[in-house]
């Protein structure tokens, strides 16, 4: 039993930061000297709005560039490691790696049915020869797919998302559709009602539970607490303290800086 | 044969709306679908018509004109997919504004080379030399059977297009230009999938101008004026930039109405045709044009719809 649960340990996927250093004119945002997450199965991310968390995010998807410094995915698709900084974003979802939007991203145009399909399809798909492809992309996925409607009973998936909700509620199932390894969630339940949010806390616990390395930026902090086995707190750039929830809740430069005494 | 029947401002008419709708039709996946707003069309265009003219001329082809032909257009239409690569490395990451002066310069840069390399293009002069890669019979049987083979390509070229919407391929085109980010996020290349589009889009115009200047059998720089794109740049509009049907009716409402029935079928006194009518034309697309963007900025068939798509497809 112990032994297992070591293996799970190790096999686990982890990000390492290491030097890492953005700025926007002149603004140092994010200056991290060495910061892994992943140790455990599900991290929060906290700390006050401007505290780089959300930019952090973005670099390790490379959609911001660094000025400086080095990002590994260790245990990444496939089992080996691989330094992400130096990669274009497009090549994270390949490796196991995804993320959610903080703000409201969809494609105008596409069907709820397109985004999935979308996610799913993979560059083998999406060649300008291969024109008989769509019935067997969807034969190949609509379980899945139906799994996903059901659960969030999205109703008919044929019409745009409409809603700033549902959009944001696509935005997380197109990334679970992905089948991350590395799951990183920036404010996903901003913007969704209760009973939505409830639905995906438990599908991040369950991805958990599976092997996914699951990071969670989030201003709800009943979800933090309820969920996270370690959180991060960050502030002006990098992160200042780690623990277990109780202890970062208890902490006095926590409470005084960000959660005010109310919420000790 | 006997194409007594046949008027040959017919021939040429259909055949000039057959080309701004081949035209149209690429275009329609490069702005309509991906978002790249390519002003260059007449570049492409023109670089495939004179690369093919050139090869086809100035060889002393040891083989008969067909097989000729085929190894000039097939040059022709690589020539247009390699510029339209090098053209798409360098705008690909630019926006809008980039984008168009880009292509823009391009279709300028074509239009100065054909007129002072005067050696190849014969400059200002032209090129003659042109010929049908057949002989059967009159000019006119001649030219009616190049347009049957044009109207088959094109008719190739719209099945491609409407069919492209109902894969995977087209899924991933119109979620680059709709979300570039998103779709990156999502592990989509789109920098290689715009450049590859727009190198394919390109050779496609290329081949397009190469099988115009075979019809036309004298090429001179007067045919690679800005009309070109806009032509192409209209009849896809004002039809419907997000439809594959929209570059069809667009090409046809427009330039049918102008190339084909105005020319045709309507006894306007002689000397019009050689300045009235085409300056009426120019002001007509404009209106028209002007028109179609305040009352009905998606063009005559609206959206792209792929609610409805969806549902025929896996409904």
């Amino acid at each position: 039993m112990v032994s297992e649960m070591q293996q799970a340990t190790v096999t686990r996927p982890q990000i390492r930061v290491q030097n890492a250093v953005k700025s926007f004119s002149g603004r140092v945002v994010v200056d991290i000297d060495d910061l892994t997450l992943g140790d455990q199965p599900i991290e929060g991310l906290i700390g006050p709005n401007g505290a780089g968390k959300t930019t952090l995010m973005r670099m390790i998807m490379h959609s911001t560039p660094l000025d400086r410094g080095t990002i590994t995915l260790f245990n990444a698709n496939g089992g080996g490691d691989v330094v992400i900084s130096n990669l274009p974003t497009h090549w994270m979802a390949p490796h196991g790696l995804v993320k959610s939007n903080q703000v409201i991203m969809d494609f105008d145009n596409l069907t709820i049915l397109d985004s999935m399909l979308l996610a799913v399809s993979t560059a083998k798909y999406e060649q300008p020869h291969r024109i008989f492809d769509e019935k067997p992309l969807y034969d190949d996925n609509v379980e899945r797919m139906h799994e996903y409607m059901e659960y969030f009973d999205l109703g008919d998936p044929m019409r745009i998302a409409g809603s700033a909700g549902e959009k944001k509620l696509l935005d997380i199932i197109r990334c679970l559709l992905l089948e991350p390894k590395f799951l990183m969630l920036d404010e996903p339940t901003a913007g969704l009602p209760e009973e939505i949010t409830e639905k995906v806390v438990g599908l991040v616990r369950k991805l958990a539970d599976e092997g996914t390395s699951v990071v969670i930026v989030e201003h709800d902090l009943n979800v933090i607490w309820n969920l996270c086995d370690d959180v991060h707190f960050m502030a002006e750039g990098s992160v200042v303290l780690r623990g277990s929830p109780e202890e970062i809740r208890q902490n006095s430069t926590v409470v005084e800086k960000y959660l005010g005494e109310g919420h000790v | 044969m006997n194409l007594n029947w046949l008027d040959a401002f017919l021939i040429s008419g259909l055949f000039s709306v057959v080309v701004i709708i081949g035209l149209a039709l690429l275009l329609h996946l490069q702005l309509g679908l991906t978002r790249i707003a390519n002003f260059g069309v007449v570049g492409f265009f023109g670089i495939g018509m004179y690369s093919f003219g050139v090869l086809f001329t100035k060889v002393d082809w040891p083989f008969g004109d067909l097989p000729a032909f085929l190894v000039s257009l097939a040059f022709g239409t690589l020539v247009a997919g390699l510029s339209g690569l090098l053209v798409g490395w360098l705008i690909a990451d630019l926006d809008e504004d980039g984008v168009l002066v880009g292509t823009l310069g391009f279709a300028t840069v074509v239009f100065i080379l054909a007129t002072t390399e005067q050696d190849l293009t014969g400059g200002a002069l032209g090129l003659g030399g042109l010929k049908f890669p057949y002989d059967v019979g009159t000019v006119k049987a001649d030219e009616f059977l190049w347009l049957i083979i044009v109207i088959i390509v094109v008719t190739l070229i719209f099945l491609y297009v409407w069919w492209v919407h109902r894969t995977p391929y087209g899924r991933l085109l119109i979620a680059t230009g709709a979300n570039e980010p998103l779709a990156r996020s999502l592990g989509k290349a789109t920098f290689r999938t715009k450049l590859w589009l727009f190198a394919v889009g390109s050779a496609g115009m290329g081949m397009i101008g190469a099988l115009f200047g075979v019809m036309e059998r004298f090429l001179a720089p007067e045919n690679l004026g800005i009309d070109v794109t806009l032509a192409a740049m209209v009849a896809l509009v004002i039809g419907g930039t997000a439809r594959a049907w929209g570059a069809v009716i667009g090409g046809f409402l427009i330039f049918g109405f102008f190339d084909i029935i105005v020319q045709s079928y309507i006894p306007f006194p002689k000397a019009w045709y050689g300045q009235a009518i085409p300056n009426a034309k120019l002001i007509v697309e404009g209106l028209v044009l002007m028109g179609v963007l305040l009352f009905r900025p998606l063009g005559i068939l609206g959206a792209m719809r792929r609610d409805k798509l969806m549902r025929r497809v896996h409904g």
